[in-house]
C-alpha cells in the first residue's frame, strides 16, 4: 500500500491544474485517471480560450471568471494558447437591442469589445457572410486542452506530484466518517491496490456525480452533451462568435490547421454518452451557414462530443440556462470528512477552480502556503538556440509546431533527430509528425497505445485520419520495440477510434478518404481479416 | 487575385501526386507536391510561412493530371512560391529569366548583336556569373520575329479567321513554326489574324513568383482576345503552355473578366486541325512521304485534357509513323533548365525520355512545345520538330507562301 | 477524334480491362481519365474472393462464388464469365512478357507489410510463396530510409501465422545511399532498381548480408516495368527466393500492371485523355449519344456506340455523396441510401461484414447496363464496372480486382460487340 496526503480524481484540466497546484504548496498528492489525461470533457470541446464575452449578458459572474483567466493563462500557458482573438458578428436578423445589451455588458466586465467596420471583418475573414451587419473584437483565442493537461502535469511532477492514467478508482474507503484511501485498479494489468490518504479531491468532471457515490456522498450535476465538428481547413483564422444570445451552432474555433464548431446542448443519459447524433451533425451545419455561408462546401473531418458537467445544485436550472461557474463541495456536511468535489465551471478557469479547491483542501490539511499557480508558467519554452536548432530537422512550420506540442519534452525530441537522421521521418505528413516525437511519446510509461501518442502529436487527427499515419506509427512503435501488443491490434484499436468520429459525417470526400482508408488496411493489408483470424 | 482558387478540401493525402511527380523523383530535397502543397496549405493559413522547397516545383502539372481528385496542386504551390519569394527576395537571374519578353525586346533589334548569339564566350561568361547553367545551350534569337516576317506574309483572304496568339518562343526564337501553321490554315480555308497589343502568356512570371505582373499580362491578353473571343474567333496557340495559361490558369489565378470565355474559345493548334478532321473539313492533298516520326507529349498539352492529336494528324499522313515516347516531363520545364542549380536535376527529370529516343530509329523527334524541343536536341542529338512542320511538308509545294 | 466505337470511361483497373477487352472484339475506342487511377494505391493482385460475407475465410473462391448472394456482381456474371476474365487477363499479362501466377481454385496468402496474410487468386511471380514451404530462414529487408516498411512489424505478424510458425526469422538492411532529404518510398527503391547500377549495388549488399537457401521477404521495390527483370536478376545473384509484400501505396506492383495496360491500350491504337473528366453525358431514348468532359477551358462532347463506366463509384469519384443522399456523377442515377447517415455504416469499420454503404450502387442487367424501376435496361449501351456495381464490400471480402476485373471485362466485351 502507498500512501499520500491528497488523491486527485480525474485527469481532465481541473484534476490536472489541482495536481500542479497542490505538488507547488508541497502537498504530496496522487492525480489518478481510469484512461488517458484529457479523455473526456477536456478534450471534447471548442478549444476555445473564452474572453468573457460569451457569457458577459447572462452568467456575468462565470464571465468576469473568464476575463481574469484568460489573461493569467495567456502568460502561464503561452505554448497551449493560440492567440487568434475574435469576433462577435451580428447577423441582420439577430436582435440588435442585444447588441447593446451586450457591449454595455462588456463594458461593465471591462472586456475590451472594439467595433470593425464590416468590410473589415470582411476582409480579415474573407469567409464570412458579406450579409453580416455588425462585428466586434475580443480577446478569444483557442487554446489546447490536451497540451493544457499534460503541461499541467508535467509541470507538477517537476514539484513532486505523481501521476498515474489507466487506473480506474473503484472505491473510496472510509474509517469512521473519514476517507481513508483509495482502492484503484490498473486498467492494463487489472491489478488492485489501496492508496492511503489523507484527502480525496473529485475532479471527474461529468463523472463527478458516480465518484462522489464511491464514498457515499451525492453531487448535483447533469452531464449535457455538446456535439462539435472539426473540418478539414482553417477557413477562419479567429474565433468568430455569433452576437446573439448563446444558442447551439454558434461558435467556429481555429485550431492549428482546423476549425472546431460547434455545439450543441442535450441533457446527455449518462457522461460516457459521447456519440454525435447524425440530426446533430445536420443541425449544426444548418445553424453555421448564415454566418459562413461556404459551409455546406467545407469538407468535415469528423464530429465528436463531450459531455459538460453542468452544476444544478439547488437551483435547477439545466442546459444553456445553468451557470458557467463551478462550486467546491466540502462533503463534511454530509458527513464525509476529507473529501472534497469541485463541479460546473469550464475550460478557461480551470486553474481558479484548481486553486479554491486547493485553499479549502489546505485549510483541511492545515497548510498555509498561498497558491503560485497564476504567476508561475507551466513550461519553459523552448530555448531560441533550440528552435534554430529543430528548424533543421522539421519541415517548413513543424519545429513551431512540434515545439508547442511537445512542452518540456520538445528538447528531448530534438536530441533525437539529431542523434539519428532517420528520427526525422514523417510518420504523419497531414499534421507533420516526426518518428522521433513518435518514439519520445511512446517510450513515456503512460502511453498505452496509439490513441495516448495522437492525443499528445496529434499524429492521425489531419486530413488522411489515420490512413497512412495509423501503420507508419504502429510500424513505427513496432520497430522500437514498444509495442505491448499485436501490431493488427494496435492499428485496428487506434482506427475505430478515428472510425466513431467519420461514422456521422460519412458523405462527400469524407466518404472518399474512409474508402481509401479501408483499401489500405482492408484489402491490401488485411488487418480486418487478420485481427478476425487471431480471434479463431 | 482568384481567392477560391486554391481549394485543399478535395485532398485526400492519396499521394499519387507524390509518387509521379518528375521532380520528387530526380531531386530528394523536393518533398513533393501534396507535401509542399495541399499540406503545407492547411498550415500557411495557420501562419506557417517556410516554403524554401517550393522552389524546386517545375510547374509541369504532372499532379494535377495524375491527381484522382482535381485538386489544383500546382496553382496553390505557385501561389505559395510567389509568396514566400515576395518575402525572400528573389535573384537577377530569376527575374531575367522571368521576363525574357522584355530581353529579347532589347536583343532583337540589336541584330546582328543578337545573331551573334547568346553562346559566345563573352556573353556565357556573364550568363555564367548570374547563374545560368553553363553546359546549357541557349536558344538563338531569330533573326526576325514572327511578328515581322507576319507582317509581311500576304494571305489568300478567307471568310473563316483564326487568331494566332505566338507567345514568345515562336515569335523570338522559333518564327518557323508560326509561319508554317500559318500555311498549314492557309491551305484549310482559314485566315490567320495575330491581333496587336498581344505580350507574354505570364507563364514566366507565374514560375518566377511576379504573380501581380503575370495577372497584369493577363489582362493585357485578355482584353485584347475577348471581342474575337465573343465574335466566336478561335484562338489558335503552337505552344501548350501559352495554350494552357490561356485555357486554365487565367482562370484558375486570376479572376479576370472575359478570361471564360477566352479559354473557351482557345485550341491548341493541332488540337483545332484535328477537329477540322473530325468535321471532314481537313485538306487531306498530302503529299506521300516516308518518314518515322516519334512523338513526346509536353506536360502542358497532357493537362490540357485533349488526348494527343499529334499522334492521329501525322499518323494518318501517307507513308508517315509516329509513335508515342511516353516517357513523362523532359525535365526543362521552361526556364527551370536554364538555371545552373537546376540544370542537373532537368536533365535527371529528362533521362527516361532520351534513353527511349536514343534507342529508336527515327527521322525526327516530335513535340509542341519549343523548350521541349531543346531539351531534347540537347538530351539525345536528334532533330526536334514541331508536328505543324511536318504538316506543312506534306502541304508543299502546293501551298507555299 | 471525338467520335469513337466504345467510350470508357476511368482509368482504374475495370476500366483499362474494359478498354482492352473493347479492343481485343474490334472496337475503336477512346479511354477518358481524371487522374492515374487507383492501380497506384492498390497491390494490383486479382483478388477474388478472400472471405464470405460471414466474413469467413475463402479457401476456394471460385467455388465460393456461387454461395454468394445472387446481387453480387459475380452472382449475375456466373462462373463462365468470371473464368473467361481471367484468361483475358492472365493471357495479356503473359503476352507483355509479365506472366501472373495462380488460378481461380485457389486463393493464395500473401505476405504484407502488416506482418498478416492477404487473400489472393492471381498474382505477380514477385509476390507468390509458392515454393518456399521449405525455406527454414526467413530474412525480412529493411530499406534505410524507408518508413512505410519496417521488419519487426512483419516478423511480429508472420511469426504468428500459419506457414511461417517455427520458421527462423531475422533481418537484414540495405541501403540505397540515398542521403537527407524527404522519406523514402518503395516507388524511388523501384526505380534505383531499375537502373543497372542499382541492381548492382543491391546484389553486391544483398550477397554479403544473406545467409544461403534462405526465403527473402522484402518491400515492393523490384524495379517499376513489368518486366521481373529486376528480381531475377537479384534471385540469380544471390540465390535465394525473393517475395515482395504489399503494402500501403504507393503501390508498386500496381504501378507495373498499370504500365502494362497503358502500354498495352497504347500499342492497340486507343485513344487516352488524361485530364479529361467525365462530368455528364447527352441521352435520348434511353441511349447515351455523348459523355461529356469538363476539361479547364471548356466542355467538350464524345459520341460513340457504347460506353463503359468504370469511375470507381464513391473512391474513384464514380459517385457523389451528401448527407441522407448519394447518386451517380455523370447521369445522375440515383443511388438507394438510408436518409439517416449513421446507416450507412456499421459501428465497427473493421466489422468483418460488409460495409452497407460500399454496398451502395447501381442495380444493372447480365449486360452490366443500369436498370431503371421497371426492371429493364435504363441505358441500352451504357456498361458499368467495379465499385459502380451495387451488392458487395470490396474490402471486407477481398475482392476488388477481381470484381474490377471480371465486370470490366465483360463490360468492355459487351460494349465492343455491341457497337452500333
Amino acid at each position: 500500500m502507498t500512501k499520500t496526503q491528497a488523491v486527485v480524481i480525474g485527469g481532465g484540466a481541473t484534476g490536472a491544474g489541482i495536481l500542479r497546484d497542490l505538488a507547488m504548496r508541497g502537498v504530496k498528492a496522487v492525480l489518478i485517471e481510469r484512461r488517458d489525461l484529457a479523455n473526456g470533457t477536456s478534450s471534447r470541446f471548442h478549444g476555445l480560450l473564452h474572453s468573457g464575452g460569451r457569457y458577459a449578458v447572462k452568467d456575468p459572474e462565470s464571465a468576469a471568471e473568464c476575463v481574469a483567466e484568460n489573461a493569467v493563462l495567456r502568460r502561464i500557458a503561452r505554448q497551449c494558447v493560440e492567440d487568434t482573438e475574435g469576433l462577435f458578428v451580428r447577423l441582420p436578423e439577430d436582435d440588435a437591442a442585444f447588441e447593446t445589451e451586450w457591449l454595455a455588458a462588456c463594458r461593465a466586465l471591462g472586456l475590451p469589445a472594439a467595433p470593425l467596420p464590416p468590410a473589415e471583418a470582411l476582409r480579415l475573414e474573407p469567409g464570412l457572410t458579406p450579409r453580416l451587419a455588425a462585428a466586434y473584437r475580443v480577446p478569444d483565442a483557442a487554446i489546447d486542452g490536451f497540451r493544457l493537461c499534460w503541461q499541467n502535469v508535467a509541470s507538477a511532477v517537476r514539484h513532486g506530484g505523481e501521476l498515474r492514467t489507466y487506473t480506474e478508482v473503484v472505491a473510496i474507503e472510509r474509517a469512521g466518517g473519514r476517507v481513508a484511501g483509495v482502492v484503484v485498479r490498473d486498467a492494463v494489468s487489472g491489478a488492485t491496490s489501496t492508496i492511503a490518504c489523507d484527502l480525496v479531491i473529485n475532479a471527474a468532471g461529468s463523472w463527478v456525480g458516480e465518484v462522489a457515490a464511491l464514498a457515499g456522498a451525492a453531487v448535483d450535476v447533469e452531464p449535457d452533451r455538446g456535439t462539435l465538428i472539426a473540418f478539414n481547413h482553417r477557413f477562419a483564422g479567429r474565433v468568430v462568435n455569433r452576437l446573439r444570445p448563446p444558442a447551439d451552432g454558434d461558435i467556429f474555433v481555429p485550431h492549428g490547421s482546423v476549425v472546431i464548431f460547434g455545439t450543441t446542448s442535450a441533457a446527455a443519459d449518462n457522461p460516457d454518452d459521447t456519440a454525435p447524433r447524425g440530426e446533430e451533425v445536420n443541425a449544426l451545419l444548418r445553424l453555421g451557414e448564415p454566418l459562413f455561408p461556404d459551409l455546406p462546401r467545407y469538407r468535415i473531418l469528423r464530429a465528436f462530443a463531450g459531455t459538460r458537467p453542468l452544476y444544478t445544485g439547488g437551483h435547477g436550472a439545466a442546459g444553456r440556462a445553468a451557470s458557467r461557474t463551478f462550486a467546491v463541495l466540502d462533503h463534511s456536511r454530509e458527513g464525509v470528512h476529507g473529501l472534497i468535489s469541485v463541479v460546473g465551471g469550464k475550460l478557461t478557469t480551470y486553474r481558479l477552480m484548481a486553486e479554491k479547491t486547493v485553499d479549502l483542501a489546505c485549510g483541511k490539511l492545515g497548510i498555509a502556503v498561498p497558491c503560485r499557480t497564476a504567476a508561475e508558467p507551466l513550461a519553459a519554452g523552448p530555448a531560441p538556440g533550440l528552435l534554430a536548432a529543430a528548424r533543421k530537422y522539421f519541415p517548413a512550420g513543424g519545429a513551431e509546431l512540434a515545439a508547442a506540442r511537445l512542452g518540456d519534452a520538445f528538447g528531448a525530441v530534438v536530441g533525437r533527430l539529431g542523434d539519428d537522421p532517420a528520427n526525422a521521418a514523417l510518420i504523419c505528413e497531414c499534421e507533420r509528425v516526426t518518428l522521433g516525437e513518435i518514439k519520445e511519446v511512446a517510450a513515456c510509461a503512460t502511453t498505452h497505445g496509439l490513441g495516448d501518442i495522437r492525443r499528445r502529436t496529434r499524429l492521425g487527427m489531419g486530413t488522411c485520419q489515420g490512413a497512412y499515419c495509423g501503420f507508419r506509427g504502429v510500424a513505427a512503435v513496432c520497430a522500437a520495440g514498444l509495442a505491448d501488443k499485436p501490431a493488427a491490434g494496435l492499428l485496428g484499436d487506434f482506427l475505430e477510434e478515428r472510425w466513431a468520429g467519420v461514422r456521422p459525417v460519412l458523405w462527400g470526400t469524407q466518404l472518399r478518404e474512409q474508402e481509401l482508408l479501408r483499401g489500405i488496411y482492408g484489402a491490401s493489408l488485411n488487418i480486418d481479416g487478420a485481427m478476425n483470424d487471431e480471434q479463431l | 487575385m482568384n481567392k477560391n482558387c486554391c481549394d485543399i478540401d478535395a485532398c485526400t493525402a492519396c499521394s499519387t501526386c507524390a509518387a509521379l511527380c518528375p521532380v520528387a523523383a530526380a531531386v530528394r530535397e523536393f518533398p513533393g507536391p501534396k507535401l509542399a502543397g495541399p499540406a503545407a496549405e492547411r498550415f500557411r493559413r495557420a501562419g506557417a510561412r517556410d516554403d524554401a522547397a517550393l522552389a524546386y516545383c517545375t510547374n509541369c502539372k504532372t499532379c494535377e493530371i495524375t491527381c484522382p481528385s482535381g485538386v489544383p496542386v500546382a496553382a496553390i504551390n505557385m501561389r505559395a512560391r510567389a509568396e514566400h519569394q515576395k518575402k525572400h527576395g528573389r535573384k537577377l537571374r530569376d527575374w531575367l529569366l522571368a521576363h525574357g519578353e522584355h530581353m529579347a525586346k532589347l536583343a532583337l533589334p540589336a541584330q546582328p548583336l543578337a545573331d551573334l548569339g547568346m553562346d559566345n564566350p563573352v556573353t556565357r561568361q556573364v550568363l555564367k556569373a548570374i547563374g545560368i547553367a553553363a553546359g546549357r545551350p541557349l536558344p538563338k534569337y531569330a533573326r526576325r520575329s514572327f511578328l515581322r516576317q507576319f507582317g509581311k506574309l500576304r494571305q489568300q483572304p478567307c471568310a473563316d479567321k483564326i487568331v494566332f496568339f505566338p507567345g514568345c518562343f515562336t515569335n523570338y526564337n522559333a518564327p518557323e513554326v508560326g509561319l508554317d501553321l500559318v500555311a498549314v490554315l492557309q491551305a484549310n480555308g482559314h485566315e490567320v489574324v495575330v491581333p496587336k497589343g498581344l505580350n507574354c502568356c505570364g507563364l514566366p512570371l507565374v514560375t518566377g513568383g511576379y504573380l501581380e505582373e503575370a495577372e497584369a499580362a493577363a489582362k493585357r491578353n485578355i482584353a485584347v482576345l475577348a471581342p474575337y473571343a465573343a465574335a466566336g474567333v478561335p484562338i489558335l496557340a503552337a505552344c501548350p503552355s501559352c495554350g494552357l495559361m490561356l485555357k486554365q490558369d487565367y482562370r484558375e489565378l486570376f479572376a479576370a473578366d472575359g478570361a471564360a470565355e477566352v479559354a473557351a474559345k482557345t485550341y491548341d493548334a493541332m488540337e483545332f486541325l484535328l477537329e477540322l478532321r473530325d468535321a471532314g473539313r481537313l485538306n487531306t492533298a498530302f503529299k506521300p512521304g516516308k518518314a518515322r516520326y516519334l512523338y513526346h507529349a509536353p506536360c502542358h498539352l497532357r493537362a490540357q485534357g485533349i488526348g494527343r492529336p499529334t499522334l492521329e494528324l501525322i499518323g494518318a499522313l501517307p507513308g508517315v509513323t509516329v509513335a508515342d515516347l511516353d516517357a513523362g516531363c523532359c525535365g526543362i520545364a521552361g526556364s527551370y533548365g536554364f538555371k545552373d542549380d537546376r540544370y542537373e536535376i532537368s536533365m535527371a527529370i529528362g533521362q527516361e525520355l532520351f534513353a527511349r529516343i536514343k534507342a529508336e530509329q527515327a527521322d525526327a523527334v516530335l513535340t509542341d512545345c519549343g523548350t521541349c524541343r531543346l531539351q531534347i536536341a540537347h538530351g539525345t542529338g536528334a532533330k526536334a520538330l514541331h508536328p505543324v512542320s511536318v504538316l506543312r511538308k506534306a502541304y508543299e509545294p502546293a501551298y507555299k507562301l | 477524334m471525338n467520335n469513337y466505337d466504345v467510350i470508357v470511361v476511368g482509368a482504374g483497373l475495370s476500366g483499362l480491362i474494359a478498354a482492352a477487352a473493347a479492343t481485343a472484339a474490334g472496337a475503336k475506342v477512346m479511354l477518358a481519365a481524371k487522374g492515374a487511377g487507383t492501380l497506384t494505391i492498390g497491390s494490383g493482385t486479382i483478388d477474388l474472393l478472400g472471405y464470405d460475407n460471414a466474413g469467413r475465410p475463402v479457401a476456394a473462391p471460385a467455388a465460393a462464388l456461387a454461395a454468394l448472394p445472387a446481387d453480387h456482381p459475380y452472382g449475375k456474371l456466373g462462373l463462365p464469365a468470371v473464368q473467361a476474365a481471367a484468361d483475358f487477363f492472365l493471357a495479356l499479362c503473359a503476352a507483355a512478357g509479365y506472366p501472373y501466377c495462380g488460378t481461380l481454385a485457389a486463393n493464395r496468402w500473401l505476405p504484407t507489410a502488416a506482418g498478416t496474410l492477404k487473400p489472393a487468386c492471381l498474382v505477380p511471380a514477385t509476390m507468390d510463396l509458392a515454393g518456399t514451404e521449405d525455406a527454414a530462414h526467413v530474412v525480412v529487408l529493411a530499406f534505410a530510409g524507408l518508413r512505410d516498411y519496417r521488419p519487426e512489424m512483419v516478423i511480429e505478424g508472420l511469426s504468428r501465422r500459419p506457414g511461417f510458425r517455427g520458421k527462423h526469422f531475422s533481418t537484414a538492411v540495405v541501403d540505397a545511399g540515398f542521403g537527407p532529404g524527404r522519406d523514402a518510398t518503395a516507388l524511388d527503391l523501384a526505380r534505383w532498381l531499375d537502373s543497372d547500377a542499382g541492381r548492382r549495388e543491391c546484389a553486391e549488399q544483398l550477397k554479403k548480408r544473406l545467409p544461403p537457401g534462405c526465403l527473402v521477404l522484402l518491400p515492393p521495390v523490384l524495379g517499376t516495368r513489368p518486366d521481373y527483370q529486376a528480381w531475377r536478376d537479384l534471385e540469380a545473384a544471390t540465390g535465394c527466393r525473393l517475395v515482395e509484400l504489399a503494402g500501403i501505396p504507393p503501390a508498386v506492383t500496381g504501378f507495373r500492371l498499370r504500365a502494362l495496360f497503358l502500354a498495352h491500350l497504347r500499342r492497340q491504337g486507343v485513344a487516352i485523355h488524361e485530364q479529361a473528366p467525365v462530368t455528364g453525358a447527352v441521352v435520348a431514348n434511353g441511349r447515351c449519344l455523348a459523355v461529356v468532359t469538363g476539361q479547364p477551358d471548356r466542355r467538350r462532347e464524345y459520341r460513340a456506340g457504347a460506353f463503359v463506366i468504370a469511375t470507381g463509384g464513391f473512391l474513384g469519384g464514380g459517385f457523389e455523396s451528401a448527407p441522407g443522399a448519394a447518386c451517380e456523377s455523370i447521369f445522375g442515377l440515383p443511388l438507394d441510401v438510408p436518409a439517416d447517415q449513421l446507416a450507412w455504416s456499421e459501428p465497427r469499420l473493421l466489422a468483418a461484414r460488409p460495409q452497407p454503404f460500399a454496398r451502395f450502387g447501381l442495380e444493372t442487367d447480365q449486360d452490366l447496363r443500369p436498370i431503371g424501376a421497371d426492371g429493364r435496361a435504363a441505358l441500352a449501351n451504357v456498361h458499368f464496372a467495379g465499385p459502380n456495381l451495387a451488392g458487395y464490400d470490396y474490402s471486407c471480402e477481398k475482392s476488388g480486382n477481381g470484381v474490377a476485373l471480371v465486370s470490366g471485362y465483360h463490360a468492355g466485351t459487351a460494349a465492343g460487340e455491341g457497337r452500333a
